[in-house]
């Protein structure tokens, strides 16, 4: 167990380590993600990740998580999330059956007691373990928080949760701890949580959540890093067609399409042409495999038109 | 150290780009962290702390990149002087030479050793620049400079030259420069400050005395001076930009807010644009958040028997049903005719930006026949859609009897208790027939009317105006003739829906 420790410390011990780390875990990133992930570490703040869908933000937190050998909690946000799914629950049936027992055993508690002042003193000597950490449900911040040599938590999609979620999230972000009512305040373990907080800009994320976070905006990457991914993530793909399709993605990102694609789909897109044995695009190939990268109707007829003009200026 | 990084947060904000005292601190221990030392490192780690949109990231690239620009231009002078065949080192080093003096001020303002000794040191090609000129015009000897500015000129001493300079900056309050016009001022004052009466009278002196040393000295001596004042005009020019550059153009947003819109140039309509978009979104970010109602009467089950499970089952903690409160639906009429048709613009324009909290914005668009332009808006961006409708409405005589009788054909079975007509107009209807009947019509089935007239209201009911008739029938009657105005009611209009 000692050993993790040292292992995350020579991880984080410059930008640079942590960018190779992130290559050997096949995650090719700039020097910007792995900035960011290096000023989490050591100034423990959370970093909210912005950028279109598709460009690996999800991944980075998972990325981390296998590079550290940390367990990855993840809490997926919709709009009516509250605290009982993201941080703690009653275990009710318990508690039900706790207080039949109780009953069944008030008769001894209270057994000589004279007077109701002195029952009511004898209850409260007897002990409340209603509301205690055994009939506590966790639910994944609690959960981060009890891990004993820290974990990586991922809260994504964060813009599609309610404005009070937000702020129910404030007290988890600065100071990794959350207040239950009737318990008291938990605090993180030795190692608090590394927390990546996701967005897709659906809303604008409020001031006092961005103020608690380090920003990072990951775009979509340019032609030569995204050559990179593709290499590390389907490295079975010849040179040639990678480097044709890439460019034939960067092509369709300058047209104006209602949803540009993203890193994802060119991998989708690279694994399907690996599938045809294709070794080199062609407009009629691109044409029936325009699906796996545009998902939308209204775009593949845009595109449609363009594509043997956009084939041959990437074969060139 | 820590003074550099303060100046700069002070000329991020002015550029707004909003950051928190926590902000503040948080860039405080990033640097510790990181250090001076890799710049790119640095810049990726403050953008992270400092940038919290993709907005503000852009921001703060190109600031950085001003504030911090020392660096650079240490590098490329380097690699310039080097490269540069001996028959072009004047021009060369003459055109890096005034780039640095930026870099100059910036780094005896820091007071870092590094920075400085690097200066001096790149003084030399300059130096050897200026002993060729001298040549061309006959060499010798010179006397010895009086003033205390020409000897500083004479020696050579950038360094000492720019700490007068920021010294004389701070003396007469370089950071207080408000607009663009001001600069040459400025650049003015600072060159007093240093000394150029005395350097002045000096450099006159000399041009009538007889001997050839002391003439070459003032020749010198005025080149020496118009090279100073390029350098404080740049210094001046770098001071602007970072902490002037949006005291002057807030100063014109202040006055476009209150002024009247039928009376803003039309060099002025991208600003106001600008306003408006940035008016809209602070309306939306304030009214994003959809609020709940509770049903009185109406028990939600299943969370009701949930909560109350801890209580053995008993049923005395209640949870009531609740709904999400819908956006408000808004139904716009706009007179575009030529008297009413700027504040048409800005009004779509605004209720249009609001589209994150408005989904449902109907606009309607008349002159004498009125017609829907909903379609229009979604189509086309929104600068392009209210062109068009101004080129496809406006400029017809108004008829407020027309176009409320195709309102009614048109659309009046859509307006239900939900809904808020907007109608923006001068109410003046060429005596033609008001046809008030159908406003009431309207009033009985909306929601909400609100009239909005760009006049004043004491000319509301004078000459062809029918106000008097059609504020029977509205719920709310405003004067709206500035974006001022325009945010207000906005405002109110989804505060309280």
């Amino acid at each position: 167990m000692a050993e993790t420790p040292k292992k995350i410390e020579q991880l984080t011990a410059s930008v640079d380590s942590i960018r190779d780390a992130f290559e050997k875990h096949s995650y090719i990133c700039n020097d910007q993600i792995a900035t960011a992930v290096y000023l989490a570490f050591h100034l423990r703040k959370p970093i909210l990740i912005e950028g279109p869908p598709g460009v690996g933000k999800t991944e980075l937190a998972k990325t981390t998580s296998e590079m550290f050998e940390l367990p990855l909690i993840r809490l997926q946000c919709y709009e009516g999330l509250d605290e009982a799914k993201a941080i703690y629950e009653w275990k009710y049936g318990k508690q039900l059956l706790y207080t039949q027992v109780l009953k069944e055993t008030l008769d001894e508690v209270l057994q000589g007691a004279r007077g109701f002042a002195q029952s009511i003193e004898r209850l409260h000597e007897f002990g409340d373990i209603f509301f205690s950490e055994e009939f506590l449900e966790p639910r994944p911040l609690l959960k981060a928080l009890k891990e004993e040599n820290g974990c990586v938590l991922l809260i994504d999609e964060v813009d599609k949760s309610d404005h009070e979620f937000e702020s129910l999230l404030l007290e988890m972000l600065s100071d990794y701890q959350v207040s239950i009512p009737e318990i008291g305040t938990v605090k993180a373990t030795r190692e608090p949580p590394m927390v990546f907080l996701t967005s897709n800009n659906t809303r604008e994320i409020s001031d006092a959540l961005k103020r608690r976070c380090l920003h990072l905006y990951i775009p979509f990457p340019d032609i030569e890093l995204e050559q990179r991914i593709i290499k590390a993530r389907v490295p079975e793909i010849l040179p040639k067609l990678r480097k044709q399709l890439v460019s034939f993605i960067h092509e369709l990102r300058d047209i104006d399409l209602k949803k540009a694609p993203a890193i994802s789909e060119t991998i989708d897109w690279a694994r399907t042409l690996l599938l045809l044995h294709t070794d080199s695009l062609d407009p009629q190939l691109v044409r029936d495999t325009l699906n796996v990268i545009l998902k939308f109707q209204e775009d593949i007829e845009n595109v449609d038109a363009e594509i043997t003009t956009l084939t041959s200026k990437v074969l060139k | 150290m820590d003074r550099t990084l303060a100046n700069f947060i002070r000329a991020l904000r002015n550029s707004e780009v909003r950051i928190s005292t926590a902000e503040t601190l948080d860039a405080f221990n990033t640097m510790e962290l990181v250090g001076y030392k890799d710049r790119g490192f640095l810049k990726r780690s403050l953008s992270l702390v400092l940038s919290k949109t993709e907005d503000e990231k852009q921001t703060f690239d190109n600031c950085f990149d001003q504030f911090f620009s020392f660096d650079d231009i240490h590098g490329a002078r380097e690699s310039k002087a080097a490269n540069d065949p001996d028959g072009d080192a004047s021009v060369g080093s003459e055109g890096s030479e005034g780039g640095e003096s930026g870099a100059e001020g910036e780094s005896s303002d820091r007071g870092e050793g590094g920075g400085t000794g690097a200066g001096a040191k790149k003084k030399k090609p300059q130096f050897t620049a200026v002993e060729e000129e001298e040549e061309d015009l006959g060499p010798g000897e010179t006397s010895n400079a009086q003033s205390a500015l020409g000897q500083l000129l004479m020696n050579d001493s950038k360094v000492e030259l720019s700490v007068t300079m920021s010294l004389a900056g701070e003396k007469i309050d370089v950071r207080d420069i408000q607009v663009f016009t001001q600069k040459g001022l400025y650049t003015r004052k600072i060159m007093e400050e240093m000394g150029l009466a005395d350097l002045n009278r000096e450099i006159s002196d000399l041009r009538e005395q007889g001997q050839v040393p002391a003439r070459r000295l003032g020749q010198e001596l005025r080149r020496r001076r118009d090279w100073l004042r390029e350098q404080v005009r740049d210094y001046v020019e770098k001071q602007f930009l970072l902490h002037a550059d949006t005291t002057g153009k807030r100063l014109r947003e202040e006055l476009l807010r209150k002024v009247k819109l039928s009376n803003v140039e039309h060099r002025s309509f991208r600003l106001i644009q600008e306003i408006v978009f940035r008016m809209a979104k602070k309306l939306a970010a304030l009214h994003s958040r959809r609020r709940k109602t509770y049903k009185r009467g109406q028990i939600n089950i299943p969370r009701t028997l949930r909560h109350n499970m801890a209580y053995d089952g008993v049923i005395f903690d209640l949870h009531w049903k609740s709904v999400k409160i819908d956006r408000p639906k808004v139904f716009a009429i706009c007179d575009v005719s030529g008297s009413v048709a700027n504040y048409a613009r800005f009004m779509l324009m605004f209720l249009y930006s609001l589209e994150a909290v408005m989904p449902k914005v109907r606009s309607f668009a008349f002159s004498s026949d009125l017609a829907e332009v909903t379609e229009l808006f979604e189509r086309n961006k929104i600068e392009d859609a209210i062109a068009k409708t101004m080129r496809d409405y406006g400029g017809g005589s108004t008829d407020y009897g027309q176009a409320f009788q195709d309102f009614k054909k048109l659309c009046l079975d859509d307006v239900d208790n939900r809904t808020t007509i907007i109608i923006l107009g001068d109410a003046r209807n060429n005596y033609g027939d008001p046809r008030a009947e159908i406003l009431k019509e309207m009033y009985d089935r909306a929601k909400r009317i609100i009239w909005l007239n760009p006049e004043p209201r004491n000319s509301w009911y004078m000459g062809d105006a029918e106000m008097r008739k059609y504020s029977a029938y509205c719920h709310q009657t405003e004067v709206c003739n500035s974006l001022m105005h325009l945010e207000r009611i906005v405002g109110n209009l989804l505060r309280t829906v």
